[in-house]
């Protein structure tokens, strides 16, 4: 009875342990669900953070490296306003939103604007610019220490698996975040156009969508995801200026693997590379799970280049 | 009238500025240390440490405490040896990059440095000491862990006061066990949680070799990347459940243990840290709470039964308004053996420096450890890692009882 992984567990381990010993020779049926409680939590918020990037390429076809520092700058929000101000960390998390639309509005009409023309290398540059500032603005400010809200939410219990109550709320967070852009995107006039931008932006023009306007409020949407995605995270991790880096790399595998520009896809992507993350660290040695998750990327890419869901925020 | 009022004012506005621009040069380039003439007025020391990127925050503490240690020492006459010379500290960052780490110790050469320190990251201090030993300079290690720095390399310009990973590991492997077996409670078995980067894999290799020959049986291994959440971690450490926890990573690692711990209701009987920086943090601690209550880590230390200790704490944190931790501490006690090198050569040259320090032995110092010599890696010969108890949430040293401050309580 119960799930047997003999054969994974065959796999070479560290220093030779899996061989060695029986302790990870079979899974539990309890550690099984829990990893998997694990994986869905985390593939959650890797869903969200893949979003906003998604968003932004599908649209305007900029791949936005300054995601992950705008990740940053709403989890600081959230750190500095609950730590410096006393604000209940959910009620900053709205305020990590705004200010990071803002800050993607600002950014778009100061710098994006001007060379959205121009070959993609030179937005690469511009966001990696970017990117650099928001990460030097934030080490000045509050320093390279690691901060953290000392929440302590602790976790439920449901039938033996533990729910950590922080990536609980981020996950359900994530998934409000979801459905509120996709209404958004599905039933309003601002919508259409942003989805119509999307399918075509010759064509958007021609029936009269004003697509710059469109563009920067696009990247605004996508910078705000960014935040929202940044914010929840204080809720179960302590925070340092590169905690961005680590969330966005397996962001950029999930949105080529979902499908680039796909709302659908990223989610789906987030909740496959959380899984092949979660079960991958519990199996292989060191950072053998980052190994398989750049292999099936790299085998998506050779046999479905579209991605899974390959297609559009048009969609 | 009014013109020339106002011709008057904007030459007087050039004046000043122009005089204040010229003496603000004046005083940059009275400072810039390759102007040092060579005449032993003062001596220069580089500083080579991460002042920005993720380790930041600890290496710039460890900066000050090079500066505080030259700082004190000129405030007591100087280096006697050369005439009240004057000890100078140069800074430069080496962002925690391997690649900077070759690169900021030529800088500090050009710069005039006659003897370096740093660099925290083992693959930068491996640069750095390669850097100095081809220029000739010696380089005093301030904190980095990896064994290979000076026992896979034949360096004749580097010395490093801190225990390596493979002394780490013995301390810890010797001293744990002990303090928990006298106390009549048992420990058979072991999980180790690491950083997988140098610094824990080294550590772990060390931990491997040791553990087993004080019975200690190690049944389950588990790393952690930057950045990461320890919850599958946890899970693993719960199904090998192991008689105690050795943890060894940075403090954000060790937080998320503990709050994994936590949440998956988790408590080995006992947790451990070998070179483990959060367990010596005071700020840490408080954060972590009473799960980390009675653990047992084992690091460099302050020796906590030296009243001069306690003033170089106290003056450190008022100087800087920062906390006082155990790099801060073995930082200091380096700076310490360069400055004892320093007076023993009686010169500022870097050969006679080094001639010096490959004879020294100290005695003199503020860490929990025995007289600092160096063998012929330039590994400490007396280093140690006493081990401490967290108790109300601070790190007391508790063994060997000629460092204790307090009695073990298990």
């Amino acid at each position: 009875m119960g799930f047997s992984f003999d054969s994974v567990a065959a796999l070479p381990s560290i220093g030779g342990l899996a061989t060695e010993s029986a302790t990870v020779a079979f899974i539990q049926p309890s550690t099984a669900l829990q990893l998997l409680a694990f994986a869905v939590l985390l593939g959650g918020i890797y869903g969200l953070v893949a979003l906003g990037l998604t968003m932004i390429f599908g649209v305007m076809d900029v791949i936005n490296f300054a995601h992950g520092a705008m990740m940053v700058v709403g989890m600081y929000t959230v750190w500095w306003t609950a730590t410096a101000f006393g604000l209940h960390p959910i009620l900053s998390i709205p305020l990590a939103v705004l200010g990071l639309f803002a800050i993607g509005v600002l950014v778009h009409l100061t710098t994006i604007s001007s060379i959205m023309d121009a070959p993609q290398e030179n937005q690469l540059i511009v966001t990696f610019g970017i990117m650099l500032i928001l990460i030097s603005a934030i080490e000045i400010t509050f320093s390279t220490d690691p901060q953290s809200l000392g929440l302590g939410l602790g976790s439920v219990a449901i039938a033996g698996v533990f729910l950590p109550l922080g990536q609980l709320y981020a996950l359900l967070i994530s998934i409000s975040a979801v459905v509120v852009v996709w209404l958004f995107l599905q039933r309003t006039q601002l919508g259409r156009a942003i989805r119509g931008t999307a399918d075509d932006r010759t064509a958007a023009q021609y029936v009269g969508i004003n697509v710059p306007r469109i563009d920067y409020l696009t990247f605004g949407i996508g910078a705000a995801l960014a935040g929202l995605a940044g914010a929840v995270i204080p809720l179960f991790q302590q925070i340092n200026p590169y905690l961005g880096d680590s969330y966005l790399i397996n962001a950029f595998v999930i949105v080529v693997l979902g499908g680039l520009g796909s709302f659908p896809g990223a989610l789906l992507g987030g909740l496959i590379v959380g899984f092949v993350h979660v079960f991958g660290q519990y199996f292989l040695p060191g950072s053998g799970y980052q190994i398989s998750i750049f292999l099936i990327f790299i085998l998506v890419l050779l046999l479905k280049p579209e991605g899974l869901l390959g297609g559009g925020v048009s969609e | 009238m009014r013109r020339t009022t106002s011709q008057s004012d904007r030459r007087s506005f050039i004046k000043y500025v122009g005089a204040a621009g010229t003496l603000g040069l004046a005083g940059c380039v009275g400072q810039d240390p390759s102007d040092d003439d060579g005449d032993g007025s003062s001596v220069v020391i580089g500083s080579n440490h991460p002042l920005s990127g993720s380790l930041g925050g600890t290496g710039t503490r460890m900066d000050n405490a090079v500066q505080l240690a030259a700082m004190m020492k000129n405030d007591n006459g100087g280096i006697e040896s050369l005439d009240g010379a004057e000890l100078e500290v140069i800074s430069e960052d080496n962002q925690g990059n391997q690649e900077l780490g070759g690169e900021v110790t030529d800088s500090l050469i050009d710069d005039g440095a006659d003897v370096i320190t740093g660099c925290f990251s083992s693959p930068v201090t491996n640069a750095a000491t390669r850097a100095a030993e081809r220029a000739g300079v010696p380089f005093v290690i301030s904190v980095s862990v990896d064994d290979a720095i000076l026992q896979d390399n034949d360096l004749q310009y580097a010395y490093r006061p801190q225990p390596p990973a493979s002394q780490m590991a013995v301390d810890h492997a010797e001293l744990m066990p002990q303090v928990i077996r006298d106390a009549g409670r048992d420990v058979q078995t072991a999980g180790l949680y690491y950083i997988n980067i140098d610094f824990g894999q080294s550590v772990r290799d060390s931990l491997r070799e040791e553990l087993p020959n004080q019975d200690i049986e190690i049944v389950e291994e588990v790393s952690i990347d930057f950045g990461e959440t320890a919850d599958t971690a946890v899970t693993q450490l719960a199904d090998a459940d192991p008689d105690v926890v050795i943890a060894t990573t940075y403090e954000a690692e060790t937080v998320e243990l503990v709050r994994a711990m936590d949440n998956q209701d988790y408590a080995p009987p006992f947790i451990a840290g070998c070179a483990n920086e959060a367990l010596n943090d005071v700020g840490a601690l408080e954060e972590m709470g009473e799960t980390v209550e009675g653990a047992l880590p084992t690091n460099f230390a302050l020796n906590p039964t030296l009243d001069r200790a306690s003033e170089v704490r106290e003056r450190y944190e008022s100087e800087f308004d920062e906390s006082f931790d155990a790099n801060v501490a073995m930082t200091y006690a380096a700076t310490e053996v360069i400055i004892a090198g320093i007076e023993e050569a009686g010169s500022s040259d870097p050969e006679d420096i080094n001639d010096a320090l490959s004879e020294i032995e100290v005695s003199d110092h503020i860490a929990a450890m025995p007289p600092i010599s160096f063998d012929e890696n330039g590994e400490n010969e007396n280093a140690l890692a006493p081990l401490f108890q967290v108790q109300d949430l601070d790190d007391r040293v508790v063994f060997p009882e000629e460092y204790a401050e307090t009695e073990i309580d298990l």
